[in-house]
């Protein structure tokens, strides 16, 4: 266990005010963390980078929150002069010449990167078992998942090896591993983050997220890294806010709402008592909560509109990676330049993804498009059209992050699911309407924890944020990090 | 809509340049069917036809166009530095023959 | 039975911006090898496509002058395809909503006016440029992004010459309002020309043939008409048109096979999630469309309206420069357009030719130029005057006035001085006058040039002739 980076970064800023510790021996620390690493959680370090950058900090001012800080990221951030490879073998060697938008605001506010965490393969997977380094297990139980694809990163914190990873979410791969290793896990308005230097999965729901130990520690980091930017048309020009103070203040809207549908498809009975519980608790606190008839038809159309349009958009996204401009070169004969593409192609990508891009490039055939794409397509403005109208009267959607244990590892099947649940797609909520979404622990079950979702309307990611700090008040789960037995 | 057959998942997998191993076009073939089954499902919920397709999550549209002013580009040696096949300050590759509109298959 | 060509072009501009179509890297020419590109350009992972303002101000332009609606929001799409010169695997392009639709333009087919429907204009980017050696191809992605503007004429065209016509006009347009260079042989303008023949009178368009490499305006009526007559001799010989792309070959003069099209690549286009829709507010457009240069059939009404022939006015619109000098002159009140018209396409565009040079280059100014054109067409001076006052002011920028006065050459214009010269030359030439009065024209050139030689050249020639004619009567009039 480190000394310093099992802590939140509220605590290490004080410590740093206080000159109690210097920024080099926290980078130290969280190196040291890094190397100590038994998780598979890390994909690439850039430990010289980070001394040399930590030695540069004197002196941290209180209103410099994030300074002096060591954060981690996912491996699908473009990282200058470090090697990214979204842990997928078509990348391996590719140092990027730039840094993502969301790495350089975090080096801008003082912040400094330790290392690159694991992920699903080109993040396309939801249990942290299909990048090229091959499993990242659950902290708490590693027969068990801790979700991905942002799997590298919510396995770190909760190890205590940093108090920051920036991760990316485009069903739930920041929101679901949260509520696995019990750390906070947020995904903001899609706009309101830069994406550059994010490598796409499925560009219309991708999102910027990160994980911390608690909100108050979320509400900086959003801080730093929101608002527009001239290189992503797709970011927001509103204006950015101080989002902390949401947190500090406790300002929240009023009217809380669940899907009953939800609340009658739960069958773990720890979870939904706890989860009831919680809604009990907040209108103990004054909040209104009331019951909403999502129509179930919809939340089961999540799981195929979520598949046909990722897969889809996906298989263009990463039509780039063809080993010519960057990548490893392919081995053998090579008479032709398709023979170079597709030997770079057929060795770079895992069966899996290979799957999804047939899959998603069937969908987007002009003969198929209308009956697959385009309709996947139609269901979700209809999935957020039912969600903005959820909206229009009530103020946020609570519900259970994850509805069980985590599966076991050897238990995952690869295959399309037959008969989806739609409770385990609902988080896909938040990236089809580009809501801001938050999970923080709720409880825990046999030793596992499970997270509650709160999410919002779009650009009210402060008021997300604001109830999130009452849900953690009231379940008073914060800066949990898995001890060491 | 094209029936889904195995020679019909190969093709697509050639046209994006790759090759499926063993067994894999069957596997592809068993997840169509579980694909095709929810296509049906969605196309069965009520007002799907009717509703207009959502590629953004959201209506805000821009404004803000970019300036033209050109940046500093990269060098040569740093565009090409990621690159394994290059000769000088270019990319090399095996003559490219034909057209891109011709199918791959040479 | 007898067969209408039918004939569509697709025409791709170069737009002459500073930076790429969706990254800031320079679009300058004939650089190092990728010495202009930055991480987009090459698709780097992570890079994002962010729209150039002045290729959206140069795509409205161009759809205004070819009379299109302009749509008021932006949209792009990718268009999905594998090839080394195409980085990130799909192009951005306008496939579902074109910035541009439901225009036309105009052309002249002998003396009359042709309306050819013009469908569509897309914004996209351009591919990188390869080059092949004798095994190896080379990839340089300097070009790879530059912003294009894809015009789609209607299939409204059924010559050789109605095509090349619609090509010229579109080159002339594009040039004029100086958003791109417009060059066939350098590839700043490209056209692909679908041609199908059906018989005549049938609505349905028959099979159509692709053809591509036409580099000079000139080859697309050779191609065109090469492709009507292989096509109608296939078609009289009871075959049938195969659907396929063809190349002109320019030495052999014809179009040859390049591929058959009977495999089209499905391209999987849809929308480009990474560009929110763009909405253009109508001060930008207002402003893209009040800062056009003047189209080239706008200086055809107003320069033949000053009196200028067709000849005239299509040799000054060869050049832009011409043309707007030209109108510049004009609007300083020069006095006789024809004049100034000699003076520019005749004795300056010599001297330029001669001396490579450009008209921004020559040192008398425009106001000098008038001046001499004055003096020239109010008969101060004759023209081989002129054209030694010409070559002073282009040699040391001397004004003309002060030139004319210097050398004393100024013309006699005083009709009562002309009078006494007229009165001496008759005086010593009857016979000349008679010879006149039997019906001799020429016998009034000789005593001009009399008139002329008594007052050394001074005379004004044209004051001279009319001072005789009013003394000794019209032409034959004592036959």
């Amino acid at each position: 266990m480190t000394k310093w980076m099992n802590k939140p970064i509220s605590e290490l800023h004080d410590a740093l005010v206080r000159k109690t510790v210097t920024p080099l021996q926290l980078v130290q620390d969280c190196i040291d963390g890094v190397k100590a690493d038994k998780g598979n959680c890390f994909e690439a370090t850039a430990f010289d980078q980070a001394l040399a950058e930590a030695a540069k900090i004197d002196d941290v001012k209180p209103e410099e929150y994030l300074k002096g800080i060591p954060f981690l990221a996912k491996d699908n951030f473009s990282t200058k002069g470090v090697e990214t490879t979204a842990s997928s073998d078509i990348l391996n060697g590719y140092v990027p010449l730039f840094d993502a938008t969301a790495i350089s605001r975090l080096k801008r506010a003082g912040m400094i990167m330790v290392a690159k965490t694991t992920m699903d393969e080109l993040a396309m997977g939801g249990t942290g078992t299909t990048g090229h380094k091959g499993n990242t297990p659950n902290p708490y139980d590693p027969e068990r998942i801790v979700g991905g694809s942002s799997c590298g990163s919510a396995a770190s914190l909760a190890y205590g090896i940093a108090p920051l990873a920036l991760g990316s979410d485009t069903g739930d791969s920041v929101r679901k591993p949260a509520s696995y290793s019990a750390t906070v896990g947020f995904k903001a308005t899609w706009g309101r983050i830069s994406r550059f230097g994010l490598f796409p999965f499925a560009t219309s729901m991708d999102a910027v997220g990160f994980f911390t130990r608690n909100v108050l520690d979320a509400g900086y980091v959003l801080s730093a890294l929101s608002g527009h930017d001239r290189m992503d048309m797709s970011s927001s020009s509103r204006k950015k806010e101080k989002y902390e103070t949401y947190v500090e203040k406790k300002k929240t809207l009023h009217r809380i709402g669940y899907f009953r549908a939800v609340v009658d498809a739960m069958t773990d009975p720890i979870i939904k008592e706890s989860y009831l519980r919680l809604l009990d608790r907040l209108k103990e606190r004054g909040f209104e909560v009331v019951c909403y008839d999502y129509p179930e038809k919809l939340l089961d159309a999540l799981y195929p509109t979520y598949m046909i349009l990722s897969c889809a958009e996906s298989t263009s996204n990463n039509a780039n990676l063809d080993g010519i401009r960057f990548g490893p070169k392919p081995e053998g004969t090579i008479e032709t330049y398709s023979d170079y593409m597709r030997k770079a192609r057929t060795r770079g990508f895992s069966d899996l993804i290979k799957r999804r891009f047939v899959i998603g490039s069937f969908s987007l055939l002009s003969a198929n498009q209308a009956e697959m794409f385009n309709r996947a397509q139609k269901a979700r403005r209809l999935i957020v059209d039912e969600m903005n109208r959820f909206f229009d009267s009530i103020d946020y959607l609570v519900v259970p992050a994850s509805y069980g244990k985590p599966k076991k590892i050897a238990e995952l099947s690869t295959a399309w699911s037959l008969k989806p649940d739609f409770l385990d797609n609902i988080l896909t909520l938040g990236n089809f309407g580009g809501y801001p979404s938050l999970t923080l622990p709720l409880g825990f079950e046999d030793g596992l924890p499970f997270g509650v979702n709160v999410t919002g309307r779009i650009f009210e990611d402060g008021y997300v944020l604001g109830l999130g700090k009452e849900i953690e008040e009231l379940t008073g789960l914060k800066d949990i990090v898995k001890e060491d037995k | 809509m094209i029936k889904v057959t195995k020679a019909i998942i190969e093709e697509c997998a050639r046209n994006l340049m790759f090759d499926l191993s063993e067994g894999q076009a069957d596997l592809i073939l068993e997840d169509f069917s579980t694909v095709m089954a929810q296509i049906d499902f969605l196309k069965n919920i009520e007002g799907v036809d009717e509703a207009s397709e959502m590629t953004f999550p959201y209506k805000e549209h821009q404004k803000l166009l970019r300036e033209d002013k050109p940046v500093k580009p990269l060098k040569a040696k740093d565009a090409l530095n990621n690159s394994q096949t290059k000769l000088g300050d270019q990319i090399k590759l095996p003559k490219v023959v034909g057209n891109k509109h011709d199918q791959v298959d040479e | 039975m007898e067969f209408e060509p039918v004939i569509g072009v697709e025409i791709h501009v170069e737009l002459k911006t500073k930076s790429k179509m969706f990254s800031s890297a320079p679009c300058s020419f004939g650089m190092e090898p990728n010495s202009e590109t930055v991480p987009f350009d090459l698709a780097f992972p992570g890079t994002l496509p962010v729209v150039n303002k002045e290729a959206v101000n140069f795509g409205i332009k161009i759809c205004t002058a070819l009379n299109m609606t302009i749509d008021r929001t932006l949209y792009f799409d990718r268009k999905n395809y594998f090839y080394p010169d195409l980085p990130k695997g799909y192009q951005i392009t306008q496939q579902f909503r074109p910035i541009g639709k439901d225009g036309s333009v105009l052309i002249t087919i002998d003396g009359e006016e042709r309306r050819i429907g013009v469908e569509q204009a897309h914004l996209e980017e351009d591919t990188a440029k390869q080059i092949h050696l004798n095994d190896i191809s080379l990839i340089n992605f300097n070009r790879c992004g530059t912003p294009l503007l894809e015009i789609v004429s209607r299939p409204d065209m059924h010559s050789g010459e109605e095509a090349m016509k619609y090509v010229e006009a579109i080159r002339e347009i594009v040039t004029y309002l100086g958003v791109s260079d417009g060059k066939m042989e350098n590839g700043s303008l490209r056209c692909d020309i679908n041609v199908s023949l059906r018989p005549k009178g049938e609505t349905r368009l028959g099979t159509k043939c692709e053809c591509k490499n036409l580099n000079t305006i000139q080859n697309i009526r050779a191609a065109v008409d090469y492709e009507i007559r292989r096509q109608t001799e296939i078609l009289l010989a009871g075959g049938k048109v195969e659907q396929e792309t063809r190349r002109y070959d320019e030495a052999n003069k014809k179009t040859v096979l390049m591929r058959k099209k009977t495999d089209a690549i499905d391209y999987k286009y849809f929308r480009e999630p990474n560009i929110v829709p763009i909405d253009l507010d109508e001060g930008f457009i207002y402003d893209c469309v009040h800062s056009m240069n003047k189209l080239p059939d706008q200086y055809r009404k107003e320069l033949s309206a000053r009196g200028l022939d067709s000849y005239q006015v299509e040799e000054l619109l060869k050049d832009r420069d011409f043309v707007v000098y030209f109108e510049e002159c004009l609007d300083l009140g020069v006095k006789n357009p024809t004049t100034l018209w000699n003076l520019l396409m005749v004795e300056i565009l010599g001297y330029l030719n001669k001396n490579s040079l450009s008209l921004k280059e020559i040192k008398p100014t425009k106001e000098q130029i008038v001046s001499l054109s004055d003096l020239l067409s109010t008969g101060k001076i004759n023209s081989k005057q002129g054209k030694d006052v010409l070559s002073e002011m282009l040699q040391d920028g001397n004004d003309p006035v002060k030139i004319v006065k210097e050398r004393g050459m100024e013309q006699i214009s005083d009709s009562s001085i002309v009078e006494q010269v007229v009165d001496d030359v008759l005086k010593q030439n009857a016979q000349s006058i008679a010879d006149w009065q039997k019906g001799k024209d020429r016998a009034l050139g000789y005593l001009v040039g009399q008139a002329m030689k008594l007052s050394k050249g001074k005379v004004n020639p044209g004051l001279a002739k009319e001072v005789i004619i009013a003394k000794i009567g019209p032409c034959g009039s004592k036959k």
